[in-house]
């Protein structure tokens, strides 16, 4: 027993190692976002459950660093932000399916004209995987597939792990992968069967992808009677929402259902509040997006460019001009 | 320079080692990564490759530093609590030849056991398939000289602190400075110049192990080799921080009265 204090001492080392290699990455919104605590709030609150949102959330900061081939990025602080300094960007910025926001995230090693080290910053980025991320490009997410596969094995209820997985597959834009990312999170909803961002999300793959209408509002619909805390909504919960009642919205507007397009639209806005496109949905179009509007727009294009006669026919509109 | 008497206690430090079974303990912790690494075959290794390699570097990175801290911060108490220091101070060996026959063999045990580890990993990453690029030979060199490093830590704090303190504040110097070095940077351009002066002398007090771990160079693909004059500087960081620390133990054990 005389190395007890030194087993002790390992490991509480092995804690200290760990904390050094995530806490760079750890984004307490995205923590709260990944719903890292969701077994917390469970009966399953035990070791076991303990260890399976370690392990997942250590997977999933890795395939972030694996996305940057190793490089270390953080989000910048509030701080930073409001004092105006800018994320280093990249190629997918803007895009529907980006796996996160490069806007917002710097490089955990600084680049040379923000470090005060001197010498050392230097070893350390000549050192470590580092490069100067101005703009970056991503390593091919589908290389990270088996993580998400891995962590959603090892910790079913990490909802995080089965949405990023399905947008990565869905990001081939391929029948096929539209088809692989759909087993995904159906796979993912038997392990979660009251999960509105998975619900959301099929329905999202269905309405968006698919354009199949039918098969997505049924999941929505789903969503739209699965269990919820107003008072403690997740964001993952509360994107979940917006997500669905939006895409339900919009797949009646396109099956020509209006009533039912203004029900849901005025539902969504009950829950959430404020929301602008729920908003657009639940009223009449602006009047300059109907077809009158833009048939009277046209007409004026070809008076101003072409002209009409005294009775303000235009030329080819069936009669006949002297 | 007395090499023989420097090998000679270093080989008593090794011997100590095996039979205190810490260099057991480190087999069994390799043969749990090759179990651990059985386990990730399940899932068929294809596209966990760079994970893999990940995890190997960092059960390489935590168990070295372990067993360097745990051996090199008990090398002076242990010889003066079991009162086997008399009878070698009475034989013709200065104290700092002592010291430094010491270092020696905590060097040489943190070294074996790292290539034990090593040798385990990259057989389990063998099996798979995954091999290393030739960055692997300077993470090695790199990261034997960072372990040497750690070890004139450990050597340093336990001329100045009990055994389990010392070993507290060398996981806390070897796991901490990291995130410490973070913060710095991280807050160096909002605060003031006063303190952007403490952060600058506080860098540069902390031994900064991580700058000799390649890992993440070593773990992701197409990166290329660490530039030559990285290693030179980092040699020269271990020749004066770590003679530092070394002065610092030889300076309190001279004066110090067993």
């Amino acid at each position: 027993m005389k190395q007890a204090p030194y087993l002790a001492l390992a490991a509480m080392a092995g804690g200290g190692f760990a904390a050094v290699d995530l806490a760079p990455e750890i984004k307490v919104s995205r923590v709260d976002k990944a719903g890292l605590n969701a077994h917390e709030t469970h009966a399953s609150s035990s070791l076991l459950g303990q260890f399976r949102t370690s392990v997942s959330s250590y997977l999933w900061l890795r395939t972030d660093l694996y996305l940057h081939n190793g490089v270390q990025m953080r989000m910048l602080s509030k701080q930073e932000l409001a004092s105006g300094k800018r994320g280093v960007g990249g190629s997918e910025s803007g895009r529907e399916d980006a796996l996160h926001n490069d806007d917002i995230i710097v490089s955990v090693v600084p680049s040379p004209d923000r470090d005060f080290r001197g010498w050392m910053g230097d070893i350390e980025r000549a050192g470590a995987a580092w490069k100067d991320m101005k703009g970056h490009t991503h390593n091919d997410p589908e290389d990270a597939l088996p993580l998400f596969r891995l962590m959603t094995w090892v910790d079913p209820a990490f909802t995080p792990g089965w949405l990023t997985g399905a947008t990565v597959m869905g990001r081939r834009r391929t029948d096929e992968g539209y088809q692989q990312a759909l087993s995904f999170l159906k796979e993912g909803l038997d392990q979660n069967p009251t999960s509105i961002p998975i619900l959301a999300e099929l329905g999202r793959f269905y309405i968006g992808k698919k354009r199949n209408f039918a098969k997505g509002l049924i999941y929505l619909e789903r969503a739209y009677t699965a269990p919820f805390d107003p008072e403690h909504l997740s964001e993952d919960d509360f994107e979940g929402i917006q997500s669905a009642y939006r895409w339900g919205a919009l797949a009646y507007r396109e099956l020509g259902r209006p009533e039912e397009q203004k029900r849901t639209a005025a539902t969504g806005l009950r829950i959430l509040g404020e929301d602008p496109v729920l908003f657009r949905l639940l009223g009449e179009p602006p009047y300059v997006l109907t077809p009158e509007a833009q048939d009277e727009w046209m007409r004026n294009q070809i008076e101003k460019h072409v002209g009409a006669d005294e009775h303000g026919h235009f030329e080819g509109d069936g009669h006949d001009h002297h | 320079m007395k090499f023989r008497v420097w090998w000679a206690l270093a080989r008593g430090v090794i011997l100590e080692s095996i039979r205190r079974k810490d260099l057991w303990v480190v087999a069994i912790l390799g043969f749990l990564i090759l179990l651990s690494a059985g386990a990730l075959g399940v899932f068929g290794i294809d596209g966990l490759q760079v994970f893999a390699k990940d995890l190997a570097v960092s059960v390489l990175g935590l168990f070295s530093t372990i067993v360097a801290i745990l051996t090199s911060t008990r090398l002076v108490p242990d010889e003066v609590r079991n009162r086997t220091l008399y009878p070698l101070l009475a034989r013709p060996i200065s104290r700092l030849d002592f010291l430094l026959g010491k270092l020696l063999g905590a060097v040489l045990v943190t070294w074996i056991s790292f290539f034990m580890l090593l040798a385990l990993t990259s057989l389990a990453l063998m099996f798979f398939r995954v091999t290393f690029e030739p960055i692997m030979v300077q993470y090695v060199l790199a990261k034997m000289m960072g372990l040497t490093l750690l070890c004139t830590v450990g050597l340093a704090l336990s001329s100045f602190m009990t055994p389990p303190a010392a070993a507290t504040m060398g996981f806390v110097l070897a796991f901490g400075t990291g995130m410490i070095t973070r913060a710095f940077t991280m807050a160096y351009e909002t605060v003031d110049p006063g303190t952007q002066m403490v952060f600058k002398f506080v860098n540069g007090l902390l031994p900064q192990v991580g700058l000799f771990d390649f890992g993440s160079r070593v773990a992701n693909l197409g990166w290329s080799p660490v530039p030559g004059w990285v290693m030179l500087a980092l040699l020269g960081y271990l020749v004066v921080y770590g003679g530092g620390m070394l002065a610092l133990s030889w300076m309190k054990f001279r004066k110090q009265a067993v």
